[in-house]
């Protein structure tokens, strides 16, 4: 998992149809000191986090288990989502 | 995932079967700095090192379309609904474009928060 700040949203109708319906938040990933580290990424998101929120995101099959339970959520398109809005950290 | 822009394709003879057909784009990924200073913490800068990304393409992208790419199972996932009869989903890719964006709505453009 990664912890970002959220900066925005993308939209897309052109899209694989296992994308349809989703919520699409654009990342950006923070460093070791908090900071911004210039990366930038896309997750899923079903926790309705906005703009500025500090999240998690997790990535690979722990995404898909943000989405519906395992094992059994292969079909699902998901390698990123929210996995929770940080309140604090240190 | 990631958003990125297609900078150009790649073509190949010899490959293995179950890439047989699958279009292959190049896709440069935005950097916090190439996106427009008012989001927090663009402004300070940075060069665009990532690699580009080669990653499999059934939306019909081209050159110059900003894009969504997922890596791994997702990618497969992605590309299975569009293959041929026969061929299956188990083919060597970990990344492919999942949607062609329309629109980017970045912070300060309408205001912070919901």
């Amino acid at each position: 998992m990664i912890r970002g700040t959220i900066i925005g949203s993308v939209w897309a109708t052109r899209q694989a149809a296992g994308l349809a319906g989703r919520k699409l938040v654009l990342v950006a990933a923070r460093d070791a000191e908090g900071r911004a580290s210039g990366r930038v990424v896309v997750a899923i998101d079903t926790l309705d986090a906005g703009a500025g929120d500090d999240v998690t995101v997790a990535f690979g099959s722990g995404a898909r288990n943000v989405l519906a339970p395992g094992p059994d959520n292969r079909a699902l398109l998901c390698d990123a989502a929210v996995a929770a809005i940080v309140e604090g950290a240190g | 995932m990631f958003l990125g822009r297609v900078t150009g394709s790649v073509w190949s003879t010899v490959k293995w079967p179950a890439a047989k057909g699958l279009k292959l784009l190049l896709v440069r990924p935005y950097r916090l700095a190439d996106l427009p200073p008012t989001v927090a913490g663009a402004a300070a800068g940075g060069e665009s090192l990532d690699d580009l990304v080669v990653c499999a393409d059934v939306l019909d992208a081209g050159p110059g379309d900003d894009v969504l790419v997922a890596f791994g199972h997702a990618a497969r996932v992605a590309i299975a609904g569009a293959l041929a009869p026969g061929q299956t989903p188990d083919a060597p890719i970990d990344a492919a474009v999942v949607a062609v964006v329309d629109r980017v709505e970045l912070e300060g453009e309408r205001g912070p928060g919901r």
